[in-house]
């Protein structure tokens, strides 16, 4: 039986990095000897990102994401990127309010989910579309997730039995084939390798041996492990004893990782399972910006925010300092009622 | 006679009373969460709850925010990740999903993508979230919608998630799971389902004072009318006590039943 190409979606391209680019970057680029990776945010952006990156967030929405480490992106304004967007939301909004992005592949993108819809930054994203300043590519969730596992595993694509028969598949960069073992048509999704995964994880050591104590791992074991430069921020640095004795635990072993920066609270205003909950009162802060659609109120949340800002030490005082971030902690744990939504 | 209550509760009341006991249920955002959660706790049902980025049989101690919020997580029975939740899908496991969307066609087929031509966008939603992999996976899909006009269309702008397609037999032609497909909509007019043969949406029974005219005039396609329609019981008192104070008390989701 022959393997037939059945459909294309529209977008189908070749893609940027393949996994013989792959194994060539991970042969020469990655050190296999444990070396102490610590550094602060600036200097990782610095040294592992540059302009026209193709780039991978952790977590999902604004639970476990990389916020100390996304405010150092967009203070440096490291621009054109292409993201990869399972699940997102304010993460990327961050982004693509101030312009930095000339692709996406969504998954989910823009809403705040539970918390609404802001307004702004979807007018961005409809303009920059309409103008082709930014470039499209539909994919799903699962679709994405088994794009960031494929590029894991070190393989070109994943049969799938979705998006089929769909706008989503139309858009997509997928092709539909027949299935050469059963005869059934099947979806094959690209992997996605990226340049850089932006990681928030609750612990590592110096050697970036991490884990991800509490909360669902979302895509992340595809986005660490199918990324050519890895920059993890952890809520806490731990001993490399602490590692070995449970190592059932370890999310990813160090050999993935390029930088560790140690950020307490490096998700806010996101949440971290199991130590601290979603800030609802900033999320509608941020929304309300959003609902100024000339877009200065948008602004003036940067200028405050971010480039008002030179360390996230600096943004945590201003969102309300230790006060504000023990109520996180309590609310996480049901020992307060939450508030802020209107 | 039961109390005033808005459409975002009764909706949400309407579609957790279907819900069958002991079964495995994708819970996107929003308000399939309110509908597992009344489900669990106004009928005690012993459902596990699955979340596309990982949460496996959570507790679900207040409303989650984020499909990925802790809560999602709280107490649950496991912690996996978002290729691993669709593949337990994609396996054959999701026996419910529920999913939402800003046009619906009379096959079930679903736009929460955009509005206008795709590349120059009069709204820009979302997109997709989890929604084409649980409508294709899915043994049954419910779909919950505010009915208008303009969301009940003969042809919608865009296809996120698969309903039957163009009718009887397309969903296996293209390649999805056989077996698979919309099951009831419910809406702030009625209950629908799909008829057998033909795949169409079909009125199944009415929201307390909604007239059969009522509906026909803001459904932009021909809905199949059978001879018999039932009407919905409105919600109980201690549906509404359960749903707002245990499930929603802060009425993040059921206040949008206001606007």
């Amino acid at each position: 039986m022959e393997m037939k190409i059945l459909e294309r979606g529209t977008q189908f391209a070749r893609p940027k990095i393949t996994p013989n680019d792959f194994r060539e970057w991970n042969r020469k680029n990655k050190p296999r000897e444990m070396i102490d990776k610590v550094m602060d945010a600036k200097t990782a952006v610095k040294k592992f990102m540059k302009d026209g990156d193709i780039i991978s967030i952790s977590g999902c929405s604004f639970v476990r994401i990389p916020v100390a480490i996304l405010h150092e992106v967009v203070r440096q304004g490291i621009k054109d990127l292409y993201v990869a967007c399972g699940t997102r939301s304010i993460d990327v909004n961050f982004l693509t309010d101030n312009g930095l992005v000339s692709h996406l592949d969504p998954g989910y993108i823009i809403g705040l989910e539970v918390l609404g819809l802001p307004k702004m930054s979807r007018k961005i994203v409809e303009q920059a579309v309409t103008k082709g300043e930014i470039t499209l590519t539909e994919w799903d969730n699962a679709s994405m997730a088994w794009r960031h596992k494929a590029a894991a595993m070190g393989i070109p694509f994943m049969p799938v039995r979705h998006m089929m028969g769909s706008d989503t598949f139309k858009y997509s960069g997928a092709v539909k084939v027949q299935c050469p073992f059963t005869d059934e048509e099947v979806v094959l999704v690209p992997a996605l390798f990226t340049d850089v995964a932006l990681i928030h994880v609750h612990e590592s050591d110096i050697y970036g041996n991490a884990r991800i104590t509490s909360g669902a791992i979302v895509e992340d074991w595809g986005k660490v492990r199918g990324s050519k430069r890895v920059i993890l921020s952890t809520e806490k640095i731990v001993d490399t004893e602490d590692i070995r004795k449970e190592s059932d635990r370890t999310f990813v072993p160090y050999f993935y990782v390029d930088a560790v920066v140690e950020a307490p609270y490096g998700s806010h205003p996101g949440n971290m399972p199991g130590m601290y909950y979603v800030d609802i009162e900033h999320l509608i802060e941020y929304r309300k910006a959003c609902e100024d659609t000339t877009g200065k109120a948008l602004k003036e949340y940067y200028n405050n925010y971010v480039f008002g800002v030179d360390s996230f030490e600096e943004y945590l005082e201003k969102i309300g300092g230790k006060k504000k971030l023990k109520f996180l902690e309590d609310l996480e744990f049901l020992k307060v009622k939450p508030g802020g939504f209107s | 006679m039961s109390e005033e209550y808005n459409v975002m509760e009764l909706m949400t009341i309407l579609a957790s009373r279907d819900i069958e006991d002991k079964k495995i249920i994708y819970v996107g955002t929003g308000i399939p969460m309110l509908v597992t959660s009344l489900a669990q706790k106004a009928r005690n049902l012993k459902i596990t709850p699955i979340f596309e980025v990982g949460g496996i049989g959570p507790e679900m101690p207040t409303l989650p925010l984020s499909v990925a919020c802790s809560r999602t997580t709280w107490r649950a029975l496991r912690a996996a990740d978002s290729a691993e939740a669709f593949e337990i899908a994609q396996a054959g496991f999701a026996d419910y999903a529920f999913l939402g969307g800003a046009q619906i066609d009379k096959y079930g087929n679903l736009n929460s993508t955009v509005l206008g031509d795709y590349h120059a966008p009069k709204v820009r939603f979302p997109g997709s979230g989890g929604a084409n992999a649980f409508a294709s996976f899915a043994w049954k899909t419910m779909i919950i919608m505010n009915h208008e006009k303009r969301r009940f269309v003969e042809k919608t702008d865009y296809i996120t998630s698969p309903g039957y397609l163009d009718g009887p037999g397309s969903r296996e032609k293209v390649g999805l799971p056989p077996g698979t497909g919309p099951y009831k909509v419910y809406t702030t007019r009625g209950t629908f389902d799909f008829d057998e043969k033909t795949k169409r949406m079909r009125l199944f029974a009415l929201n307390p004072k909604v007239t059969v005219e009522d509906v026909v005039e803001n459904t932009g396609f021909e809905l199949i009318l059978p001879s018999k329609i039932k009407d919905n019981d409105p919600p109980s008192r201690e549906e509404l006590r359960i749903l707002r104070e245990e499930v929603d008390p802060y009425r993040i989701i059921l206040g949008r039943g206001e606007a």
